[in-house]
């Protein structure tokens, strides 16, 4: 259904421009990545009880957020023109899929059920909801990285039994 | 001159062989090694972006710096567990990357920084606030995103020489 769009993106050829296009946006994208996780971790470890242990998870939680959702928009800007440059290989590869659901996910937890648990006072320091919250979104979003990384490296239909085929 | 050590590694490392052919292998090793760099770097940066003084405000730079502290090395050992394998996989490759020496040479920059670092804030605790201890987050920061941009351009064929084994 959606292949039209896929081939319509790919047809941009959005890095035919340069050859250090894809390889410059690639490294900010990485960077970002680096700067997203960090932010994220500091406040995960907080709720699962260790790290900034001597902090209220409100503190460390508001201190990190300009830094999380800041890499979260360049994570955006970059990883859009990435995908579009490859669209259909990317349209047919299940880990791809694999990682968009996984990344919608992240989303959806990030900022309600984790937000609530690490901003507001749903989630007392140590307690097991604080750590089930921080241990989830630290497997989600190592996870999307993860996943980022196999997408063209392992063999494209690895996932398909998860998420189906992408019929071309 | 390493050429010949990096010849003799590529013939008579165990499982450099399996490594290189697996269609799993390489790409779990190098996938952890994204993920554990992510673990090292992020918080680095958190420690970093403190020092500098354009984040984690309400939390004192000694505790940032104390407190994440086993967690960077949690992640630093995965990471270099799996950049040593990753080298084991394929040594003539990498001698042959001109990217991977010298982001080789900036991990031993970042060492030494982290040493100064060190130095700079044992003296007191004021020195955590300091101007050089600033500068020395600031420089922490510049020479990990080159060491993560170096070791991504290393994947591409810029700068490198191919060799082979006679």
């Amino acid at each position: 259904m959606l292949l039209p769009f896929f081939k319509w993106m790919e047809s941009l050829a959005v890095y035919d421009a340069s050859i250090y296009l894809g390889p410059g946006v690639n490294i900010v994208h990485l960077c970002a990545m680096v700067t997203f996780l960090g932010a994220l971790m500091i406040v995960d470890l907080r709720l699962l009880g260790v790290g900034l242990t001597h902090q209220p998870v409100a503190v460390v939680a508001n201190d990190a957020r300009p830094w999380l959702i800041g890499a979260l928009v360049m994570l955006f800007l970059t990883g859009i023109p990435a995908m579009m440059a490859t669209a259909t290989a990317q349209y047919a590869n299940s880990i791809f899929w694999t990682k968009m659901y996984l990344l919608g996910l992240g989303l959806l937890f990030t900022f309600t059920v984790r937000d609530r648990v690490a901003l507001g006072e749903a989630g007392r320091a140590g307690g097991s909801t604080a750590k089930f919250v921080g241990l989830a979104s630290i497997l989600i979003w190592l996870g999307v990285a993860a996943l980022a990384r196999l997408i063209m490296m392992i063999p494209g239909n690895t996932f398909e039994w998860l998420v189906g085929p992408s019929v071309s | 001159m390493f050429l010949e050590l990096f010849r003799w590694l590529e013939v008579n490392l165990p499982a450099g062989a399996y490594l290189r052919e697996s269609t799993y292998g390489f790409s779990a090793l190098l996938t952890v090694h994204v993920i554990s760099l992510c673990m090292f770097f992020g918080l680095i940066l958190m420690m970093d972006l403190r020092l500098v003084g354009w984040g984690n405000l309400r939390t004192r730079a000694a505790d940032m710096s104390a407190r994440l502290f086993p967690w960077q090395v949690v992640g630093f050992v995965i990471m270099v567990v799996t950049g040593v394998a990753l080298v084991w996989a394929q040594p003539l490759r990498y001698y042959g990357k001109t990217f991977f020496w010298w982001k080789m040479g900036l991990m031993v920059l970042a060492g030494v920084n982290a040493g100064v670092i060190h130095l700079i804030t044992t003296r007191s605790s004021a020195a955590w606030d300091s101007r050089a201890a600033k500068v020395a987050g600031g420089v922490s920061i510049v020479l990990w995103t080159a060491i993560l941009a170096l070791g991504r351009l290393t994947a591409y064929e810029w700068f490198t020489t191919e060799y082979f084994l006679e």
